[in-house]
C-alpha cells in the first residue's frame, strides 16, 4: 500500500472500514458461541480472517449491483446490507430469516439487497452469477454482479464454463476469488497444478490481478478498479484475494492438515489488527472512538440474537411449501 | 502452428517421417476414408443407425493413433472410428458398434480401447484415471483422449485438465478443432478461438498443429507421447481440421454453413496433400492406388459379411455389461427379458 494511499484516507471512510470488519467478526465469533450452544445447528462455516475482502469490495458496489457469495457468506450478507437480525434468526431456523428459516448459514438470500445468496455447492455460484450479468445486459441495466467463489472451486467445470462464457459475451461480471490456500483440508499445490490462480484467467482473455486480501484498502482499490472497468463495457474481470482463513473449515474440521506456526503466521497478518494499527499510527483513531465502534458493534449482534430468540419456529404443516412454485409470486 | 505440407501439399522443407511411415500414414487415412464412406452408405440403405462420419479429419486421427505403442490406450469420442480402427479395432465391430449391436462393445481381448463416449467431453476425466491407472498396474502406459472445440467448452474439459497436471498425468490431450460444435461455430463458443492457449492455464504445453497434415499430426503426437511417457506428464494437442460431412448422418449443414467454406477446404483434403508428397517423391503412382483400393474394399466387403453374419441380439443383452457384475435389479429385468 502506497504511503500516499493512506495519506488520502479520509477519516470517517477509514472508521466506516473498522466498523464494518468488525461487524462480520463479532457476530461469526457470536455465531460460533452460539453453534457450542447447540442454538444454531447443522453447518456453520465462519470468514474470520477474511473479512478485509467483502468488506473492501462491498463498498463500491452501487445498490442494484449483485452479490452472489458461497457457504462462507456471513459477512458478505451483512456487509452488503441484509440486517443482522434476520441473518441471525435464518441460521436459528426461525422464520423471520432472510430465507425463512429454510436455508440455514449456508443459504442467506435477500432479494432486496440483490443478495443471490450463500451456495452449499462448490462452484455452484458461479453460473449463476453469469446468468444475472447476462439479464443486466440484455436489458441494458448498468448493473454489474460481484461474484464470490473460493480456490477450490477453481478446480469444478463449472468455473471453466462460467468464465468461458462471460468472456465471450462481455458481460458484466467480478469474478473474486477468495483464495485462503485451502480447499478443506486440500492445500492448493495438491488440487491446482499451477498454484497462480489469476493465470488462469488468461485463458479466457480476462484482466485478472492478484490482490493482498488481508490488506482492506488494496482490496477496496482493485474492486473499484474492476468494478469501474465492468461497468464501463470493460467486459468481465477477474480478482484473486490471497487470505486465509482463521478457524477450521467448519464446525466439524479437527485440522489436523496445517500447524501452528502456519497459522500464527497468517494471524499476524489479521486485517482487522492490522488496520487498526494503521489507523492508530496515522492518527485517523482514537481508543474512545474505538471503544465506541466497539460498543455500537456489541449492542447489533445483542439486538440480532434477541431478534432470532423471539423468532417463531415454522409450523410442520408448511413442510411442503416452497418446494415448488405456487405460482403466487408470476 | 506446426506443419510440414503446404496446402497443396508441397513439402515445406525436410519431412521428419521415414518413407515407409509416410506409406503407413497414407494407406491408413485411404483406408479411413473408404470405411468412412462405406458407413455412409449402410447408413443410407437402412443397414446402420446413427453415423458419425470423419471425413476430413483422417490425418488428425491417423497422425494421433499412430503415435501411440503397444500396451498404450485410446479413449475416443463418438468422431474417433479412425483413430479406433487404427488403434487396432476390428472393422466388423465398428460396424456392429454403430449398428448398437452387442458384439460391437465385446472388444478383443487386449485392445486397449475405451468404448466410444457419445456424451460430450464426459470421457475426459475417465482418460485421467485410466493413464494414471498405469502407474498402480507398474506398466508405463500413455493414455490419448480425443475431444473437438465444442467439447472444450464443458466443465468435464477443465476438470480433466486440471487433474491430469496435478497428477502429472501420462495422457495426450488431442482436441480436433473442425469448426463446428454441431450448428456453433467455435467463434460463438469462446472468446480466445486457439484452444491450445487453454493449456497455460495448467501449467503443461499446448501445440498447435495443421490438422489436415499427417506429418505434423504424427510428428507432433509424436513428441506428445514421448514426453508424456518419460514421466513429464499431459499435453493438449489442437489439430486444426474440418469436419467434411454433416455433423452426423442424421444432420443438415446447409442450414448453417456455406458450400463456399466446405469447398476451400476440400482443397487441403489431407488425403490429396500426402499423395501429393508421395508422388512428389516417386514412391506413389495410379497403379499403386489403384491396388490400395481394391485390397481395402476388399477388407471392408469382408468385414460387412462378419457384421451381417452376427446373429440378431437378444433382448436381454441389453442389460449385460453394464457393471462387471450385475445388480439383483439388472438380474431380474435379464431373466425377464431373456423369458419374455
Amino acid at each position: 500500500m502506497t504511503s500516499e494511499r493512506i495519506q488520502h484516507l479520509d477519516r470517517d471512510h477509514a472508521h466506516y472500514l473498522l466498523h464494518q470488519m468488525l461487524r462480520v467478526r463479532r457476530f461469526e465469533e457470536k455465531c460460533a458461541e452460539l453453534y457450542q450452544a447447540t442454538k444454531i445447528r447443522g453447518f456453520l462455516h465462519l470468514y474470520i480472517g477474511e473479512e478485509a475482502i467483502a468488506v473492501g469490495a462491498m463498498g463500491v458496489l452501487e445498490p442494484d449491483d449483485a452479490v452472489v457469495a458461497t457457504y462462507r457468506e456471513h459477512g458478505h450478507a451483512l456487509v452488503r446490507g441484509v440486517s443482522g437480525g434476520s441473518i441471525m434468526a435464518e441460521m436459528y431456523g426461525k422464520q423471520e430469516g432472510c430465507s425463512r428459516g429454510r436455508g440455514g448459514s449456508m443459504h442467506l438470500f435477500d432479494s432486496e439487497t440483490r443478495f443471490y445468496g450463500g451456495n452449499g455447492i462448490v462452484g455452484g455460484g458461479l453460473p449463476i452469477a453469469v446468468g444475472l450479468a447476462l439479464a443486466d445486459k440484455l436489458q441494458n441495466r448498468r448493473n454489474v454482479t460481484l461474484c464470490f467463489f473460493g480456490e477450490g472451486a477453481v478446480a469444478e467445470g463449472e468455473f471453466h464454463e462460467s468464465l468461458n462464457l462471460a468472456s465471450l459475451w462481455d458481460l458484466p461480471v467480478v469474478f473474486c476469488c477468495e483464495n485462503n490456500l485451502y480447499a478443506m483440508g486440500t492445500a492448493l499445490e495438491r488440487s491446482e497444478s499451477d498454484t497462480n490462480i489469476a493465470i488462469k484467467a488468461a485463458s479466457y482473455e480476462m484482466p485478472a490481478w492478484t490482490v493482498d486480501g488481508m490488506n482492506v484498502l488494496a482490496v477496496e482499490d482493485a474492486v473499484r478498479k474492476a468494478v469501474d472497468a465492468t461497468r464501463q463495457g470493460g467486459g468481465p474481470h477477474f480478482l484473486e484475494f490471497r487470505t486465509y482463513r482463521f478457524r477450521a473449515h467448519s464446525m466439524f474440521d479437527p485440522e489436523l492438515y496445517r500447524d501452528k506456526a502456519e497459522v500464527a503466521f497468517w494471524r499476524d497478518r489479521d486485517p482487522i489488527k492490522t488496520f487498526t494499527e494503521l489507523l492508530k499510527e496515522q492518527e485517523l483513531i482514537e481508543d474512545g472512538e474505538l471503544v465506541q465502534i466497539e460498543e455500537m458493534v456489541a449492542a447489533e449482534v445483542e439486538a440480532a440474537v434477541a431478534f432470532a430468540e423471539g423468532g417463531t419456529w415454522e409450523p410442520v404443516s408448511e413442510l411442503t411449501r416452497f418446494v415448488y412454485s405456487d405460482g403466487s409470486g408470476l | 502452428m506446426i506443419r510440414f505440407l503446404s496446402d497443396d501439399g508441397t513439402p515445406t522443407g525436410d519431412l521428419p517421417l521415414s518413407e515407409t511411415e509416410l506409406l503407413r500414414g497414407y494407406r491408413a487415412m485411404v483406408r479411413g476414408r473408404l470405411v468412412d464412406d462405406r458407413m455412409v452408405v449402410l447408413q443410407r440403405q437402412g443397414r446402420m443407425s446413427v453415423y458419425p462420419s470423419f471425413r476430413g479429419q483422417e490425418a488428425a486421427q491417423v497422425g494421433s493413433a499412430l503415435a501411440l505403442e503397444a500396451g498404450d490406450w485410446m479413449i475416443p469420442s463418438y468422431r474417433e472410428s479412425c483413430a479406433a480402427i487404427e488403434h487396432g479395432l476390428p472393422l466388423h465391430q465398428l460396424i456392429l458398434y454403430w449398428r448398437a449391436h452387442p458384439a460391437g462393445w465385446h472388444f478383443p481381448q487386449g485392445l486397449r480401447l475405451l468404448p466410444f463416449s457419445i456424451p460430450i467431453a464426459t470421457h475426459l476425466p475417465q482418460a485421467v484415471g485410466v493413464s494414471v491407472a498405469g502407474r498402480y498396474h507398474r506398466e508405463p502406459w500413455v493414455a490419448m483422449t480425443f475431444v473437438g472445440d465444442g467439447g472444450t467448452s464443458e466443465g468435464d474439459f477443465h476438470e480433466a485438465l486440471n487433474f491430469a497436471a496435478v497428477m502429472n498425468a501420462p495422457l495426450v490431450f488431442v482436441v480436433q478443432n473442425n469448426g463446428w460444435a454441431i450448428s456453433v461455430p467455435t467463434h460463438k463458443q469462446m472468446k480466445n478461438t486457439k484452444i491450445a492457449d487453454r493449456a497455460r492455464g495448467y501449467g503443461i504445453p499446448g501445440v498447435v498443429v495443421d490438422g489436415n497434415d499427417l506429418v505434423a499430426v504424427w510428428y507432433a503426437a509424436r513428441e506428445a507421447v514421448r514426453r508424456a511417457r518419460a514421466g513429464k506428464g499431459p499435453a493438449l494437442l489442437e489439430a486444426v481440421t474440418y469436419r467434411m460431412s454433416p455433423h452426423t448422418t442424421s444432420d443438415d449443414p446447409k442450414r448453417y454453413r456455406g458450400e463456399d467454406e466446405v469447398e476451400r477446404w476440400a482443397a487441403k483434403d489431407p488425403i490429396m496433400r500426402l499423395r501429393t508428397a508421395l508422388e512428389g517423391r516417386g514412391v506413389w503412382d495410379d497403379a499403386q492406388e489403384a491396388e490400395l483400393r481394391r485390397s481395402v474394399k476388399a477388407e471392408i466387403e469382408e468385414a460387412v459379411r462378419e457384421a451381417n453374419a452376427s446373429p440378431e441380439p437378444a433382448p436381454h443383452e441389453i442389460v449385460e455389461q453394464v457393471f462387471a457384475e450385475m445388480t439383483q435389479d439388472q438380474k431380474w429385468a435379464w431373466e425377464a427379458l431373456r423369458d419374455h
